[in-house]
Order: structure tokens, then sequence, then C-alpha cells
């Protein structure tokens, strides 16, 4: 299988559903001669042209409430933000409209649109550019949430958001465009709302997704040394979550250890551990379910402190020695 | 001032004894000398002496627990004294109960003013006494009980442990109370009750109705120092035949005598005794010991009987055998084991020994092996008499003779395999030859 970065992979995804489906076309700052602010984007105006490649004003707002009317009247929009930091100018037409429409006209109105927003700090790009607000989508019913870790995940799964009849917002962490991985040729879908287990394990569980499943994978090399087996599930779709993956794990683990970028305070760290406790796994559970998640801050601008604000994978591995040797 | 009532310590190494009894009870006055606490150390059941006259006042410690030596467990009222003379209770880091004398106590830090029963309940319960309101001067029994019916919320968890540690406990019908916990805050985790379950599997075949019994201290201190001698000490066995029947008339000689002079008839214990103490005296290696690594040997010679009780086991030690005559090993022999039954010995009388000898011929056995009883570095055990047919001479002639076995248990450490049999032919000599038993008078 050729190798491809994640940006290749959401580009091909793109691409090849316009040409599949010409109801499907692309909308957003700068993301067509410039080819969006990650070029993602880059070529699709010159084989699409400015039809099915629409430049927008700077307005978020106009982008997400466009998407929504063009969706209701039957095509399929692939709207990027340039920043999921900026979805805060886009709330009213995301959480009133988008999510609500289908429910509020009687199933008669979908919304088959993709909202694109780049998240995730690492960059240098402060607080306004570096967030993680995945959890404020996830609490409004009627949006699914995608954050794909890997090119192939990232692939499928737009393909299967584009087809949606519902409004789906789709992550894409900014340090993972470059990071590399096997993509089949030609169509696959990934099913939304089915996690994939990462990593196989027997002592331990983690749950996480997009960048901190990189960092987990490499936490789970280095405890692996002192005989400490650490499974990773990456849900890949946080709304739907498929909880059943997450509790299976965990019966075979009896540990749970949540690991995301996004702050701690009502993040969806706690939404897995509810969801846990909630399910037979609960009483599998031989040890505490633990998170760690970015600070409650702002993202800082100064490299040491943005570093220092996310988990990295001594924090990880911290973490996991510290839950398997009941030192927490 | 009242007088505290100090625990005396029995033994250099010691620190603390068990409380067995308590003869006399709060308000009841004793009089100095007189027996007022039966306690037992690792070694032997003594009666503590009340130290003065006086009224019996705060028990810190009960029956059945255990107290610390040099520290006080009871205070004595002088007359004119009442309870209020007593010094305030203050609850100390590790929660015991800690004595202050009234002028001692610094002003910033309050102490809580509670009987000694209160200041028990509320480290079980774990109740900070500082939200107990007290009726009168001091916390009470009363107080508490009061409190803890007041309050609302009382923990519900009683036994912290995790969910899955609980499903396993509850499948498999296991008292979460019964299990240590050995996760954080002594959280009971599934591997502790997967180590219960183990052993209940192992005790499935021979658990009964019966309650488990509590190790007594005597039970405890036998299994400490069997069990640390058996895994320490390379034991190694030798196991010879005695033809006892010289032996045998050689005491019926004694025993004539003894009872023409009107003495004790002499027992088998005692012959056994007076030839291995000779024996001893020829064979040092048997009648030592090993301390930083090198082997130290005893001038004296002082044989331990192992002596079977209801409650266990004690070695009444018989000092300096090789010097005394078979009459007085006998009286010694005789009055150790009554002594013994009656629980009467005393620390001097159970000390000291450097060979120890078991016996259990008399319920038939005819060979068995002991484990050493530390720090001696041999131990003797004694079969039965049996009369059999044995060859007994160059002819193959064949003789129903009264036949013993005597199996050694040496420290190899100390004593190597030819060692052990020199000492071992020698006995066998000495018994089998009424010349050389006759020189021993």
């Amino acid at each position: 299988m050729p190798e491809i970065t994640l940006r290749q992979a959401i580009h091909d995804a793109i691409i090849e559903e316009m040409r599949r489906d010409s109801t499907v076309f692309i909308m957003g700052e700068d993301i067509g001669a410039y080819g969006g602010a990650f070029g993602v984007t880059a070529g699709i105006l010159e084989e699409f042209g400015t039809e099915r490649v629409w430049e927008t004003p700077i307005s978020e707002e106009t982008i997400v409430d466009s998407a929504v009317g063009a969706a209701m009247v039957g095509m399929r929009p692939v709207a990027e933000l340039m920043f999921m930091d900026f979805m805060g100018v886009a709330m009213d037409p995301l959480i009133n409209q988008a999510a609500k429409a289908r429910y509020m006209f009687g199933g008669k109105a979908t919304i088959p649109m993709v909202l694109r927003m780049p998240n995730g700090s690492g960059t240098g790009a402060a607080a306004q550019h570096s967030q993680s607000l995945e959890t404020i989508l996830m609490h409004i019913p009627g949006l699914k949430v995608v954050a794909p870790s890997t090119p192939y995940d990232a692939k499928g799964l737009l393909l299967s958001a584009i087809r949606d009849p519902n409004p789906v917002c789709f992550l894409e962490h900014k340090l993972l465009y470059k990071s590399k991985g096997e993509v089949p040729d030609g169509e696959y879908t990934i099913p939304l709302g089915v996690a994939d287990v990462k990593r196989e394990g027997t002592d331990l569980t983690i749950v996480t997704s997009e960048i901190m499943v990189h960092k987990s994978l490499s936490a789970a090399e280095e405890v692996i040394k002192e005989g400490i087996s650490v499974e990773i599930i990456d849900p890949r779709t946080l709304q739907p979550l498929d909880v059943d993956t997450i509790t299976q794990s965990v019966m075979k683990t009896g540990r749970l250890l949540v690991v995301h970028e996004a702050v701690k305070t009502a993040g969806w760290a706690g939404e897995i551990m509810a969801s846990v406790s909630e399910s037979p796994a609960w009483d599998y559970l031989d040890a505490p379910m633990r998170r760690l998640a970015g600070l409650d801050v702002p993202i800082p601008y100064n490299r040491l402190l943005e570093r220092a604000s996310v988990p990295q994978e001594e924090d990880i591995i911290r973490e996991i020695r510290a839950i398997v040797n009941n030192q927490y | 001032m009242p007088i505290p009532f100090i625990m005396p310590k029995m033994d250099m190494d010691q620190e603390e004894v068990f409380i067995d009894q308590w003869l006399k009870k709060e308000g009841d006055f004793i009089e100095k000398g007189e027996p007022v606490i039966i306690v037992e150390t690792d070694k032997i059941t003594s009666e503590v002496e009340a130290p003065a006259s006086g009224t019996l006042a705060r028990l810190l410690y009960q029956e059945n627990e255990t107290a610390p030596v040099t520290k006080v467990v009871a205070y004595i009222l002088v007359e004119g004294e009442t309870e209020a003379d007593l010094p305030v209770l203050e609850i100390s880091q590790d929660e015991k109960p800690v004595e202050t004398a009234q002028s001692e106590i610094s002003i910033s830090e309050k102490p809580i003013a509670a009987t000694a029963l209160a200041m028990r309940i509320a480290k079980a319960e774990n109740i900070d006494l500082n939200d107990v309101p007290s009726k009168g001067e001091k916390i009470t029994k009363e107080d508490i009980d009061a409190y803890l019916a007041a309050k609302p919320n009382k923990h519900r968890v009683e036994t912290p442990a995790t969910p899955a540690a609980r499903r396993i406990a509850s499948e498999n019908r296991i008292n979460l109370k019964t299990i240590e916990g050995t996760g954080p805050r002594s959280r009971v985790q599934a591997v502790d009750i997967q180590g219960a379950l183990d052993q209940k599997t192992r005790q499935a075949q021979t658990i009964s109705s019966l309650e488990p019994i509590e190790l007594t201290s005597m039970r405890r201190r036998i299994s400490d120092r069997l069990t640390t001698s058996y895994q320490t000490i390379p034991h190694i066995f030798l196991t010879v035949e005695v033809d006892m029947v010289r032996a045998e008339s050689f005491r019926k000689q004694l025993n004539e005598t003894a009872t023409d002079q009107g003495m004790q008839k002499i027992s088998l214990t005692t012959i056994l005794v007076k030839v291995i103490s000779g024996c001893l005296t020829k064979h040092h290696f048997l009648n030592a010991f090993l301390e930083d690594k090198k082997i130290h040997f005893w001038d004296d010679v002082n044989i331990g009987i192992a002596t079977a009780l209801d409650s266990g086991l004690i070695v009444p030690v018989i000092h300096h055998a090789d010097k005394l005559s078979f009459q007085e090993i006998n009286q010694k022999v005789k009055t150790l084991s009554e002594k013994a039954r009656e629980d009467l010995l005393t620390r001097e009388e159970i000390l000291g020994g450097t060979f120890t000898i078991s016996n259990l011929g008399m319920y038939g056995i005819t060979s068995f092996t002991s484990i050493i009883n530390p720090p001696q570095s041999a131990i003797l055990s004694v079969g039965a008499i049996k009369r059999r047919p044995v060859v007994v001479d160059e002819e193959d002639s064949i003789n129903v003779r009264p036949m013993m076995n005597l199996t050694l248990a040496a420290d190899h450490r100390i004593v190597d395999g030819a060692v052990a049999a020199n000492f071992l032919v020698d006995l066998v000599d000495t018994l089998e030859n009424p010349a050389s038993l006759k020189e021993l008078k």
C-alpha cells in the first residue's frame, strides 16, 4: 500500500467524492488558488473551477450558514474553517440551524454537510489558533464529530462523513497533516461510530484520539519494557461514540486512562469515564479511572509553555505507571 | 499524683505482651505485690504484680489486647484521689493514647479529654473526637453513641475495594471484610481476592465447621521459631537402632537401689539425659551454635526436654546435666514436667538449652525427625522401645530384643555427617555397654 500524508488523504477523499458526486462542493477562506491555510485543497480549483470551489469572505458565520442552506436544497457542501477556534463566530448556524433543521422539519429536510476544522496546539499559533473544542460540539445533539488519527482513517471517515445525511464536524489535527500512513488506492469507507483498537494490550486501556493516539503508542512502546501492556482505543468518531468497544477493552484490562488535548474540565474524558461507569465494565475496574488532558488554560504562545499545557509522551508514561503500580 | 502502672519488660528483646486477663477491674482496691494481670510473652505466661497499693483506674488495654512494655497500662489512685486526678489523655499522631502530664499540656493545642473506652471506640470507628460533643468534662462512650446515632451520613462503604474486587468477591461469596487490601489506602483489589480464592481452593478439602483458632502467643512463637529454623538451617538426619536390653537391666538395678533407699524410680528419659550429656562433653560440635560466621561452643551442657501441653509445646531445660547424678536428673525431669503441665515454669527453667531431646516413644512412634531448636545445633528424636527379633551375633542367631530408634537432626553448617555419626556411635555404645553406664554413675 502506498504511504501518503494525512493532508493528502483528506485531499484525495474530497477530490474523489467530487468526481463521484456532482452535488459535492467545497467552500472556505483561501481554499482555491491558495489551496487552504494548510494546503489540503491545493489543485482542486484547477480541476473543478469556481462553481464547485467557493472562495468565501472572512466570515465563518456566512460559511456555515451558506453550507446549511446549500445542504437543505440538496447539495453536499464540504466547508472549511481555517482554524477550529473560529467556530465561535459560527455557533448559531452550527448549533441552531445545522444541528436542528432535520428534527424541526420532521425529517423532511436533511443537512448533509461536512465542516472541516483544523484543531490542536503545537504550531506556536497561540491561544486563538490552537484549541481543541470538540467537546462543545459533542454536546449538541444533531451534530456528528469525527477526529481521525491516521491518513487511512481520515480518508475512509471523510468519505462516510460526506455521504452522511447529517451535519458532520470533521477535526484535523494540524500536527498530523504531515504524518504518513498506508492508504489503499481507490474507494473505501469507515463507518462513523466505530472505534479502532490501535494497539492490543492487557493491563490498561487508553482511550484517546488524534495526535494523542501517536503519543500514547510511543508511551506504550516504552512501558512494555517494564512489562506493562497497554491497549489503545481510538474512538475515531467522538459523536456517535462507540462505547461498546471501550467497555469491552476495560472489561479485559480493568484499568482506564483517557488522554486528550482538549482541556480537562468538562472535557470528553469525563464522558468516556461516565459511560464506562454506567456499563457492565464498572464491575471490572480494578483501579480508579484517570484522565490526562490539556491544562485548564488558554494555549500559551511561549513554545515551552505551549508544550507543557498539553499531555506529552512522558506524561502519559508517568500516568500509566502510576495506575498500574497503584501509585495514584 | 496517681501512680502509673507500668508493664514490666521481662526479656531483653521484648517489646510487647499479650494481656490474657485482668484479675482486677477498674475501681478495685489492689495491694502492692498482688497479681493484677496475667500476660503472655513469646515464651511464657506470667503474672504482673501491683507496683503499689491503691484503687485500680483507667485500664488502657483490655484483655486479648497487646500492650507495649515499659509503658503505662493503667493507674493506681492513692487515698483521696479520684479519676479527675488522672493525667489528661491526648491523641498522638499514631492514634495511640499517650499520657501527658497536666503541666506539659501546650496552650495552643488543647487536648481532647475522653475516657479510654471512648478513645478506643473513636479509633475503631474512625471518628474525630473533635467532632463529638461531650455532656461532661470528658467524652464518654455515651457521647460517642449519641454522636453516631445523630450522624446522618455514615460512610456506607466499610471496606474500600475496587469494583472488580467487589464483583469477584461477590461471585465467590467472599466477605470483603476478611480480605486485607494491598491497594492505595488499603483498598482491596482484584489480586487480593484472587489470593484469598487461591487459599480457599487450597483449603477446600479440609475446611470444617470448626471455628478457626487464633494463634496464641505461644503458637505464634512456635510457628515463627520452627519456620525460621526449618527454612534457614540445613538439617541432616541420621537414624540408629539401639539394643536397650542392657540399658533396661541397668535401669532395673538403679530402681531397685532407689526403692531400697525410698527414692523415685529412674525414668528412661533420665537415663537418656545422663548418657547424652556425657557424650556431648566429648562431641563439642553437637553442643555449639553459629554466630557471625563463627562456631561457638558452650561450656555448659543444658538438655532441653520437649514437653507437649494442651496449648502447644514447651521445652524445660535441665541445666548442667553432665554434672548431675541420675537421681538429681530424675528429680529435675519430674519437677519440670509437672510444672510445665501446670504452666508454672519460670523463665530460667526454659532458657539456656544447648541440646534438645524429643521423645514420642510413649505414643508408640518408632522413628521420627524433629526440627532443630535454634540456636542449638542438634536435636535427638527418641522412638518407642519395641521388642522385636534381631540378629544378635556373628552366627546370625536371632533373638528378641527391646529395640529403640534414635534420630539425630543436626545443623549441617556446624555438624558434618561423620561428626554426627561419631556422636551417635558413642551414644549407642554407651547405652549398649553396661560398663560405661556404670561409669556414669
